[in-house]
C-alpha cells in the first residue's frame, strides 16, 4: 500500500469515527442531552411578595410602625484574583457590616462563595457596586424595620428568617400581610441572567401583602408604656399589661404588655414566653373582678338590686370547704349588708349569695343557680371562648354547670373569679357590656387594610353585636362601681367632672396544681371606665401587675389604673361635665 | 517540475468557506460571550468586540492566504527553511526566558505563557514554530532522501531528532501547550511517512514517542487530572469541575439535535461552556447547526485534507510533497483532535479548530500554509507519482525521478 494512501485511511476512520459519535451524540442521545440541558439550564425563581406593612392610628391618620426596608448581603468569590479590590471597597463603604474575617475568607482553599456582609443599606450596596471591583454579587433581602423602638412589641410580633410572621400582628395576619409568592421559570445563562431564548418561560406575578392599619393609637400607646414601666419601676411587679378599649364600638385603642423585646433583634430573649401578648394569649383568674359578671347576672334576672340585703357571716360554707372573705373587719362580719357594700368591700359571701339568688334559693346554691350563671359565663359574657379579635387567642374554660365533682363550691368560686380561665381581652370585652347599656361586641384591633390612603375594614366572621343585659342592669352596676371608687374621688385622685368606676381583682396563683395559700404568690388586676359625668363610659381600661414570687394585690393594679385613666383622659381630651 | 495550470478549487473554496463560516457563528455568539466577560470578571467588553476580533483575523487570514497562493513563490519560502527554523526556535525559546525572567513581554493565561505581549496584539510563536517546522521538514527530508542518507543515525536521525526534539520541549514543557505538541508529532510523522524513512525505523520512532507521551502525562499531575476528567465523563461518573469542560461542550453538541437550535439562540453559549469561541467553537456549532451542520463541517475539512492528499499525490518534487503532507498532517491533527475533545473521544488538550476558531495568529499561519498548498497545486502532474519507498534505492543518487513519467 501507497504511503499516501495509509494517510488517507487514516483520515478516512478518524472522520469515520467522529462521524458516527456525532450521530450517537446528536440523534440517538439528543432526548437525554436536552434533559439534561433543561435541568442546567432551567431558572426556577421565586418572586417574593412584598410584605405589607402595619399603622397605627395618629390623630386620626394612619402611620407606619413596622416597616419594610431592603437590605443586601454581599456574597464574595475568595477565588477572584482582584482580593484587595474587594477588601478596599468593603472597608471603605461598609466596614460596620462585614461579618467575617475578610483575610481568612480569602486563604480558604476552594472556597467560592461566602456571604461576608449582611443588612447593607440599597446606597451602600450600590457605592460598592460602583467600584466594580469583580467577584462580588449582592443578595437582596427584605427586613423589617421599627421606627417605634420596642414600642408594643408584643402586641405586633415579628418575621422570622423565613419571612414568616411570627406572635402578634405579624403571626395572626401574616396571610394578609404576606401576600403571594410568584415564580419565574425561564432559560438563564451561567449567572442565573434570564435569557430570552426558550418558549417555555413562566413569570406568575407575585401579589403584594397588604398593608394593615390598627386601631391601636400610637401616641396613647407609647404613653402608657412609659407609665407602665414606671409602675413596674417603683413596684415588686416583673411584668404588667393593659388594655384600653372603646365599651361601644369594641375597637381596642391601646394594647400593651411590659417587657418589651426589641423586634429588630428578636432572637435575643430568655424564652419564647417573652414573645407573647399577655392581654390574648393567656388565660388566668382574674379573681374578683368577676363578682360584676355575677352581679350582673342576678340583677338582670330581677332577683337582685344594688340595695338587696344578705346576712354577712364573714364565710361559708360550701361542699366541706370553707370559703373567706378577705376583709374581716368586725363592722362587716355578722352584720346585714346590702349588695352595693359587699361590692365595694369585695365580699366573697355577696356573690355566693348573688349566685344564691339565681338559683331562687336565698339559702343555698341550686343547679338552676349553677346554670344561670353558666348561662351569662360562657353564653351571654362569653367567658372562656376565643372573642374573635384579630390575634392569636386562647379559649380559657368554664367548668360544665352540672358535671364533675364538687359543682357548688367550683361555681361559688367562679363568683370571684377563681377555678376558670379567661384572658384580659375576654374580661374587658365582658365588662364592657356590663357599662355600656348592655351591649356584648365583638372586639377588634385593626380598622382595615390600607391602600391608597383608604382604609377597607377586613371582612370578618361570627361578630356578635348581642344586647346580653338591660340598660337598667347596666346602669344600676355603673352605680356600684362608680360607687367603689368614691374615696378616690376625695382623695382627688379621681378628677372632678368625670364618671370613673372599676373593680379590683387578687387572684392566689395555682402552683403545682393547687392554690397557693401562703399569699405570697398573687396576680393583681383592675378593670374600670371612663366618661364625663352623666354620660355613658367612653373607655375601658384594664390592668393587670404580676411577677413571679411576688404578692401583688389589686391596689398595684389599681394604682396603675388611676394613672392610665387620669392619663388616657388627658390624651383623648375627655371633656369634664360640671 | 510540471508546467503550470489551474489551482485545486475545492481546497480554495473550502477554505475560504470554513473561515466565512466561522465568522457567522463568532458574529452570533460574541456578544454573548462579551456578556459573560462582563458581567463575570468585571470586563468592559463591547457586543462586537470578538466578531471584529474575527473580522480582522479572517481579513489578515484571506491576506496571507492569497499573498502565499499567488505572490510568493515557494521556492524563494524553501530557501529560507534553516533561518526560518532557527528564528522560530529562539522566538519560542526567548519567551520561555522571559515568563522566567517574569517580563511583561510575555502574556501568560492560567499560569501558561504562549503570547508575546506587542501592545495592542499578541502573537504566539507556537503557530509560527508549526510553519517554521513544515517547510524545514520538506526541505531536511527531500535533501536527506536526495542523499541518499534517510535512516542514517548520525546524518538524519541525529540533526532530526534534535530539532524535533527542541521544538516539543519549547512547545510542550517550556509552554506547557500539549495541543500544539500534538500538531508537531503529527507533522513530524506525517512527513516522516512520506518521505520513505525505512517502515522498522519508523515504527520504532512511533513506539518510542508514544513511550514518551506516555511518561510525560503521567507524571504530570496537571494532565493526569484531564485523562481522569475524561474518562470520569465517558464513564458517567459523578461531575466535577475537571469535567465540567467536555460535559458542557457533549451538552451543546447533543442539544443540537439534527438541526440545531438556529443561530443565536445557542444557550450553552451564555457562559456555561468554557472558551465557547476559541476551542469549543465546533461544540457552539453542533448546538446552533445540529448533526446537519456538524456533518457538513466535517465533509468540507474532509474533501480538503483528501484534496492535499491527492495534490500531494500528484506532485513530482519531494520537498512539494513533504511539505503539502506536513500542512495535511498539521489540519488533520487540529481538526481530529479537537472535534475528538468536544466529543469526550480524547482528553482536552486545548487545541483550535483551524480557520473556525476564535484567534489570530492560528488562523493567519494555517491559511498562509494552506496557500502555499494551493500553490504547489498549480505544478501537479496527472498521474499519481509511486516513488515514496525507496528502501529498495537506498543510495542510488540522482535516480529519484526515473519514475515520472512527465506527460504533461
Amino acid at each position: 500500500m501507497s504511503r499516501i494512501k495509509i494517510l488517507k485511511s487514516v483520515t478516512f476512520i478518524a472522520l469515520a469515527i467522529i462521524a458516527v459519535r456525532l450521530f450517537f451524540i446528536q440523534i440517538i442521545e439528543h432526548g437525554e442531552w436536552v434533559a439534561k440541558a433543561n435541568e442546567a439550564h432551567t431558572l426556577l425563581e421565586t418572586i417574593t411578595a412584598k410584605r405589607g406593612e402595619i399603622y397605627m392610628m395618629d390623630n386620626g391618620e394612619p402611620v407606619p410602625v413596622v416597616l419594610n426596608q431592603t437590605t443586601y448581603s454581599v456574597i464574595v468569590d475568595p477565588a477572584v484574583t482582584d482580593k484587595e479590590g474587594i477588601k478596599n471597597a468593603l472597608e471603605k463603604h461598609a466596614k460596620s457590616y462585614i461579618t467575617a474575617d475578610i483575610d481568612q475568607v480569602f486563604s480558604t482553599e476552594g472556597l467560592r462563595y461566602y456571604i461576608i456582609a449582611k443588612n447593607i443599606p440599597h446606597k451602600i450596596a450600590t457605592a460598592i457596586a460602583d467600584e466594580n471591583v469583580s467577584g462580588v454579587w449582592f443578595q437582596k433581602s427584605n427586613q423589617r424595620v421599627y421606627p417605634e423602638g420596642e414600642t408594643a412589641s408584643r402586641l405586633l410580633g415579628f418575621v422570622n428568617a423565613d419571612g414568616l410572621g411570627q406572635y402578634g400582628v405579624e403571626g395572626s395576619l401574616n396571610h394578609i400581610l404576606s401576600g403571594t409568592d410568584g415564580l419565574l421559570k425561564t432559560i438563564s445563562d451561567v449567572n442565573n441572567v434570564a435569557l430570552s431564548i426558550g418558549n417555555d418561560n413562566v413569570k406568575i406575578p407575585a401579589v403584594d401583602g397588604k398593608n394593615v392599619v390598627l386601631s391601636v393609637d400610637r401616641g396613647l400607646e407609647r404613653g402608657i408604656e412609659e407609665l407602665m414601666q414606671a409602675a413596674i419601676d417603683s413596684t415588686p411587679a416583673t411584668n404588667a399589661a393593659a388594655i384600653i378599649m372603646n365599651p361601644n364600638t369594641g375597637e381596642v385603642i391601646a394594647m400593651a404588655n411590659l417587657p418589651n423585646y426589641n423586634p429588630a433583634n428578636y432572637g435575643q430573649v430568655p424564652d419564647a414566653s417573652a414573645y407573647s401578648n399577655e392581654a390574648t394569649e393567656i388565660p388566668y383568674e382574674p379573681a374578683s373582678i368577676c363578682k360584676n359578671f355575677a352581679f350582673s347576672a342576678a340583677i338582670n334576672e330581677g332577683v337582685m338590686t344594688s340595695s338587696s340585703t344578705y346576712y354577712n357571716l364573714g364565710y361559708e360554707i360550701v361542699d366541706g370547704w370553707t370559703i373567706k372573705n378577705a376583709e374581716q373587719r368586725a363592722t362587716l362580719n355578722n352584720h346585714t349588708l346590702d349588695m352595693k357594700t359587699a361590692l365595694y368591700w369585695s365580699l366573697n359571701t355577696g356573690s355566693i349569695h348573688a349566685l344564691k339568688l339565681l338559683g331562687g334559693n336565698p339559702e343555698e346554691i341550686t343547679q338552676q343557680g349553677r346554670e344561670k350563671l353558666y348561662d351569662y359565663y360562657h353564653n351571654k359574657f362569653r367567658l372562656g371562648r376565643e372573642t374573635g379579635i384579630e390575634l392569636i387567642e386562647a379559649a380559657g374554660y368554664i367548668e360544665d354547670p352540672n358535671e364533675g365533682w364538687g359543682r357548688n363550691s367550683t361555681y361559688a368560686n367562679m363568683t370571684f373569679g377563681q377555678n376558670l380561665g379567661v384572658t384580659m381581652i375576654q374580661t374587658a370585652t365582658a365588662f364592657s357590656a356590663v357599662v355600656n347599656g348592655g351591649y356584648y361586641r365583638t372586639p377588634t384591633i385593626v380598622k382595615g387594610t390600607l391602600e391608597n390612603n383608604k382604609i377597607t375594614p377586613l371582612s370578618r366572621e361570627g361578630v356578635v353585636e348581642d344586647q346580653i343585659l338591660t340598660n337598667d342592669t347596666s346602669a344600676m352596676m355603673r352605680g356600684m362601681l362608680i360607687n367603689n371608687r368614691s374615696y378616690k374621688v376625695r382623695a382627688g385622685i379621681d378628677k372632678p367632672g368625670y364618671d370613673i368606676g372599676g373593680k379590683s381583682g387578687t387572684a392566689q396563683v395555682i402552683v403545682d396544681g393547687a392554690y397557693d395559700n401562703s399569699m405570697s404568690n398573687l396576680v393583681g388586676s383592675y378593670i374600670g371606665f371612663v366618661g364625663p359625668s352623666g354620660e355613658m363610659p367612653q373607655y375601658v381600661i384594664m390592668t393587670k401587675m404580676w411577677g413571679a414570687g411576688q404578692a401583688l394585690s389589686g391596689s398595684e393594679a389599681q394604682s396603675l389604673f388611676d394613672t392610665l385613666s387620669n392619663y388616657a383622659i388627658d390624651y383623648l381630651k375627655i371633656k369634664p361635665n360640671n | 517540475m510540471n508546467r503550470k495550470h489551474k489551482s485545486d478549487l475545492v481546497i480554495l473554496f473550502s477554505t475560504l468557506g470554513l473561515m466565512i463560516l466561522g465568522l457567522i457563528v463568532i458574529y452570533a455568539i460574541g456578544p454573548m460571550r462579551a456578556n459573560v466577560l462582563n458581567s463575570t470578571y468585571g470586563a468592559d467588553y463591547d457586543q462586537n468586540y470578538f466578531f471584529l476580533g474575527q473580522l480582522r483575523s479572517v481579513a489578515l487570514s484571506i491576506a496571507a492566504f492569497f499573498i502565499a497562493f499567488k505572490f510568493v513563490p515557494y521556492k524563494y519560502i524553501k530557501k529560507f527553511a534553516k533561518p526560518m527554523m532557527i528564528i522560530a526556535l529562539i522566538l519560542s525559546g526567548l519567551l520561555w526566558v522571559l515568563s522566567i525572567a517574569g517580563s511583561s513581554l510575555a502574556k501568560c493565561e492560567l499560569g501558561e505563557c504562549r503570547w508575546y505581549n506587542l501592545g495592542a496584539v499578541s502573537f504566539q510563536p507556537a503557530e509560527f514554530l508549526k510553519l517554521a517546522l513544515v517547510v524545514y521538514l520538506a526541505d531536511f527530508l527531500s535533501r536527506k532522501r536526495e542523499e541518499g542518507a534517510i535512516g542514517s543515525w548520525r546524518e538524519f536521525w541525529l540533526p532530526l531528532l534534535i530539532v524535533c526534539g527542541l521544538s516539543l520541549f519549547l512547545v510542550v514543557v517550556a509552554q506547557g501547550d500539549l495541543g500544539t505538541g500534538v500538531a508537531l508529532i503529527s507533522i513530524i510523522f506525517g512527513t516522516l511517512l512520506v518521505a520513505g524513512v525505512p517502515a522498522k525505523q519508523y515504527l520504532i520512532m512511533l513506539a518510542l514517542i508514544l513511550a514518551v507521551a506516555v511518561g510525560a502525562v503521567a507524571t504530570s499531575s496537571h494532565r493526569m487530572e484531564r485523562i481522569h476528567a475524561w474518562l470520569d465523563t465517558i464513564s458517567g461518573a459523578a461531575s466535577s469541575d475537571s469535567t465540567y469542560h467536555i460535559e458542557n461542550a457533549m451538552l451543546a453538541i447533543g442539544t443540537g439535535g439534527f438541526f440545531g437550535v438556529g443561530i443565536g439562540n445557542s444557550v450553552q453559549a451564555t457562559g456555561y461552556l468554557p472558551e465557547s469561541i476559541n476551542d469549543s467553537v465546533f461544540a457552539i456549532m453542533g448546538e446552533t447547526f445540529g448533526f446537519v451542520g456538524l456533518f457538513l463541517i466535517i465533509f468540507v475539512f474532509g474533501i480538503m485534507l483528501f484534496r492535499m492528499l491527492k495534490v500531494a499525490d500528484h506532485t513530482a518534487d519531494n520537498d512539494h510533497r513533504i511539505f503539502i503532507v506536513g500542512v495535511f498532517s498539521w489540519t488533520l491533527a487540529q481538526v481530529v483532535v479537537n472535534i475528538m475533545a468536544m466529543t469526550g473521544l480524547v482528553p482536552v488538550t486545548g487545541i483550535t479548530l483551524p480557520l473556525l476558531s476564535y484567534g489570530g495568529t492560528s488562523m493567519v499561519f494555517i491559511a498562509f500554509a494552506i496557500g502555499l498548498v494551493l500553490q504547489l497545486s498549480c505544478y501537479t502532474s496527472r498521474e499519481v507519482i509511486k516513488n515514496e519507498n525507496i528502501s529498495s534505492r537506498r543510495g542510488v543518487r540522482g535516480t529519484h525521478y526515473t519514475s515520472r513519467r512527465g506527460r504533461s
